[in-house]
């Protein structure tokens, strides 16, 4: 089996464990999977019988959940795969600065500074638009793998 | 009162014919009641007639090549010092390829193959990809006896192929799976850290390495040094590996320009050798043996063991003679086509050929003490 895991960095919790392992027969379609030390969303995982090339095997097509880059890979079904923990956490928006950071309102209460605006432009647009008109905002942050991103967008205030 | 026919019908009907006598060889079978003695027998074939003929006629040309030395060639203007010397010109053999396709090599001739290449009696071996996979598959598992008619639809639900009337379970090819790929993360390793170019032919030298078992082939052929060439290498389960591999390690590179100029230059630096081929089968390795011997403007002996036919325009049912158009065998070369399916002839062939020869020589050695 592969040891290219394990060696993203995860500065901040060191403790909880980042992906668990999966038979890759079990994962499937929309499920999550690691690819290249990559979180990735399975959108394929067509499968070859055990035959003239060996184990039977899952031929997984996935989606980087950050950058949406296609990933392949293939691994005999019998094999264990990495499983990306993936957590979405809603947090209501504050402010935005001047260099593309967001500070974010967390539960207890505190702020967080460290998340930049998303890179998808419709989302981004909603957000910057939607700020600058005084809406209150609740963004969706998803995170994996030590990467987190904004990936929804919320209106929670009073319908005009 | 009998008429007599006019004379001239006569003629026609009793066209006299030519002699034969003395310049063709009389048709006469083996005689059992000489006893069952299977040498006799196979000597029988010549003047059998058919395609034991022509087997009879493959193992004379074979003899031909394994006998022939430099010295029984005229010494030309252009030799050197050491090309004159008599002992060096007793010493010069002719080259042998040998090729044929992978369902041989499913077959028990494999362990013909096997004995050819054990005591160094071929130089050059050319096949198919699963010409090496079978060979070292059976090291790790065997092929079963099945038959033409299995059911397939039957087989596949019970995890069996067939190659003819052959069986190979689908967990032999699991287990070759198992065995080869930790071989090629230590080969695309040392193709990153120590600069390895690697070509089918090392790829194959390498897997005969590995596999350390004295019934392969490609073992005897890594431990003698002698090349064996598929430029088809990814066509067989051995591209199944490849491929799964380049996913979970991408990068091996394999280059096949090194090997045609490896194969092409057996051929064009044989000389003052001459150079014969034995193919079993049509395919790849029948053309690329020829093509290679092209390069020297033909081989000197061919020998054709397949049942395939010339009709379709097809090479793999070419004659020799087609060959000898393309210049990749000699107009004055020995040359003969068995139509027979070589499990039945190239043991016959090899018996009275490779295998009588040194038992002779074995034999002389021993009375030598």
């Amino acid at each position: 089996m592969s040891d290219e895991e394990h060696h993203f960095e995860s500065k901040a919790d060191a403790g909880a464990s980042k992906t668990y392992p999966q038979q890759a027969g079990t994962i499937r379609k929309n499920g999550y999977i690691v690819i290249k030390n990559r979180p990735c969303k399975v959108v394929e995982v067509p499968t070859s019988k055990t035959g003239k090339h060996g184990h039977a095997k899952c031929h997984f097509v996935g989606i980087d959940i950050f950058n949406a880059k296609k990933l392949e890979d293939i691994v005999p079904s019998s094999h264990n795969c990495d499983v990306p923990h993936v957590n979405r956490t809603d947090y209501q928006l504050i402010d935005i600065s001047e260099d593309g950071f967001v500070s974010l309102l967390t539960e207890n209460g505190n702020t967080k500074d460290d998340l930049r605006l998303p890179t998808d432009e419709n989302l981004l647009s909603q957000i910057k638009d939607g700020f600058a008109e005084g809406k209150d905002l609740v963004v969706t942050v998803m995170s994996a793998m030590g990467e987190e991103q904004i990936c929804a967008l919320k209106d929670i205030g009073p319908k005009n | 009162m009998e008429e007599q026919l006019p004379s001239s019908v006569h003629a026609i009907v009793f066209k006299e014919s030519e002699h034969l006598e003395g310049k063709c060889i009389k048709i006469e079978g083996y005689d059992f009641n000489e006893g069952v003695n299977y040498s006799q027998l196979l000597k029988s074939m010549v003047s059998t007639g058919f395609q034991a003929s022509n087997l009879g006629d493959a193992i004379a040309v074979v003899n031909h090549m394994l006998d022939w030395r430099l010295a029984d060639e005229d010494i030309t203007e252009d030799c050197n010092e050491e090309e004159r010397d008599p002992a060096y010109r007793e010493s010069v053999k002719c080259k042998v390829f040998l090729g044929f396709t992978s369902n041989l090599v499913s077959s028990g001739v494999r362990d013909i193959i096997r004995y050819l290449v054990q005591h160094h009696m071929v130089d050059v071996v050319v096949t198919t990809a699963g010409g090496i996979e079978e060979d070292l598959i059976k090291c790790l598992a065997p092929t079963y006896k099945g038959d033409f008619y299995l059911p397939g639809a039957h087989l596949r639900s019970k995890g069996l192929n067939r190659i003819g009337n052959l069986l190979v379970p689908n967990d032999n090819y699991c287990k070759f799976e198992d065995w080869i790929i930790p071989i090629f993360d230590q080969m695309l390793k040392e193709q990153i850290e120590e600069n390895v170019s690697w070509t089918p032919s090392k790829v194959i030298g390498r897997l005969g390495k590995e596999i350390n078992n004295e019934s392969s082939y490609l073992y005897w052929a890594y431990k003698n040094n002698i090349p064996v060439f598929c430029p088809g290498l990814t066509d067989g389960s051995l591209g199944d590996m490849l491929y799964f591999h380049s996913f979970r390690s991408p990068g091996l590179i394999v280059d096949i320009v090194q090997d045609i100029r490896a194969m092409n230059g057996e051929a064009v630096h044989a000389s003052p050798r001459k150079t014969g081929i034995i193919v079993l089968g049509g395919g790849l390795p029948k053309h690329h043996i020829c093509n290679a011997n092209m390069m020297r403007n033909g081989a000197d002996y061919a020998v054709f063991i397949n049942t395939a036919q010339e009709f379709d325009g097809s090479d793999s049912g070419a004659r020799p003679d087609e060959a000898v158009s393309w210049g990749k065998i000699r107009g004055s070369a020995k040359t003969v086509k068995v139509h027979c399916d070589a499990t039945i002839a190239f043991p016959l062939l090899v018996a009275e050929t490779f295998a009588s020869k040194r038992n002779t020589s074995v034999k002389t050695k021993v009375n030598n003490f």
